[in-house]
């Protein structure tokens, strides 16, 4: 999470009525385009209406799509929700398939997004089988024991034999072969 | 919330109390170890904005190790406010006068500067010696391993140690030691 992002309204992912568990309603009711029959800006707008909008309207029923001339002024998008949620996007410039896209979005998003972050990217009711994590879990057991403060477990770990180890070491062992050897001469 | 959500809450979120023994440790690196239990990074549920942060007591801090020669060449100052009233002191003198002070500047100054590093420090409990009060001790379940061993002084091995410990060379009765 960036900073730009602190002061808005943080959410979950959720999907009204559980929806698309067993059936999918979709949650765009209505959208209206809106345009300028003579302006360049909506050209795209215009383009998109003459060739791709009945497509649109004719494979999604379940929205309504108002066309709104307006004269001289920007192409515009304006989206509503079953939740009552409408959403406001200008198209200024816009190119055809850019506007296809858009509408895509809206088509198939669950509501407004806008001025709202999602603190987790993904959503689920089961979240862990083991059990979310305590301090407890995989804890040595030899600590349950312990007395504090405790030399051996304070101590540090990976550290390199040092020369005087070694030689307590080889010594040792020299002391071993000579035991051996005594025992053989016996 | 169910009763066992909250109390799953409870346990997630509890807080360890950790011992962290400070002789003969570098209090700058032990600092960046001990950042980490306070502000809680070492847990998997570690976020900045969640409050899991654990306590650490610290003993022994008298008889930290400061790197080459820090001791005469740190300098720690500080500013009352007033005109002139600047002040340099020494690793060495600060330590003289509170034997906590150093491992506790450095700890502090190793975390980030936001409003959450006064509360951190809060968690933090050093003392000069293994002198802890026993409601602090009770509360402990938890040892951090020394960043270096600890060595052993000659005067803290036994006599017994000492004689059977090998021999290099057999030095001729005449040999003088200086």
């Amino acid at each position: 999470m960036s900073n730009s992002h602190i002061f808005l309204k943080p959410g979950f992912i959720n999907v009204p009525l559980q929806n698309g568990i067993g059936r999918y309603v979709g949650q765009l009711q209505r959208v209206v385009l809106k345009f300028c029959k003579n302006n360049g800006s909506s050209r795209g707008m215009r383009e998109f209406i003459e060739s791709d909008l009945v497509n649109f309207a004719k494979n999604n029923p379940g929205i309504v799509v108002y066309l709104k001339p307006r004269r001289h002024r920007t192409a515009v998008i304006k989206a509503e929700y079953l939740n009552g949620d409408t959403q406001w996007l200008s198209c200024r410039n816009f190119s055809k398939d850019e506007i296809y896209k858009w509408l895509e979005l809206l088509r198939k998003q669950q509501k407004n997004h806008e001025g709202s972050r999602i603190r987790k990217l993904w959503h689920t009711e089961n979240p862990s089988i083991q059990g979310p994590w305590t301090p407890f879990t995989f804890r040595d057991p030899k600590l349950n024991l312990a007395t504090f403060p405790d030399e051996e477990l304070g101590k540090s770990e990976n550290v390199a034999s040092t020369s005087q180890d070694e030689l307590v070491e080889m010594f040792k062992r020299q002391k071993l072969l000579e035991l051996e050897a005594a025992s053989a001469s016996n | 919330m169910s009763v066992l959500k909250r109390v799953q809450q409870w346990a997630t979120f509890a807080r360890i109390w950790h011992l962290y023994d400070a002789a003969w440790q570098n209090p700058f690196y032990s600092a960046e170890l001990l950042k980490k239990y306070l502000m809680g990074a070492h847990k998997p549920i570690y976020h900045p904005m969640n409050d899991c942060g654990d306590h650490v007591i610290v003993i022994n801090s008298s008889d930290i190790a400061l790197p080459g020669d820090e001791w005469k060449k740190r300098v720690y100052f500080h500013h009352t406010g007033y005109p002139g009233g600047a002040s340099w002191t020494l690793a060495w003198e600060l330590h003289k006068k509170d034997p906590t002070l150093v491992l506790k500047k450095a700890v502090y100054n190793s975390m980030d500067g936001n409003l959450q590093r006064r509360y951190t420090m809060e968690r933090l409990h050093i003392f000069p010696d293994a002198n802890v009060p026993s409601n602090l001790l009770s509360n402990i379940s938890n040892q951090i391993k020394q960043l270096r061993p600890k060595p052993k002084r000659l005067d803290e091995y036994t006599e017994k140690e000492i004689q059977e410990f090998p021999k290099l060379i057999d030095l001729p009765k005449n040999h003088i030691l200086r």
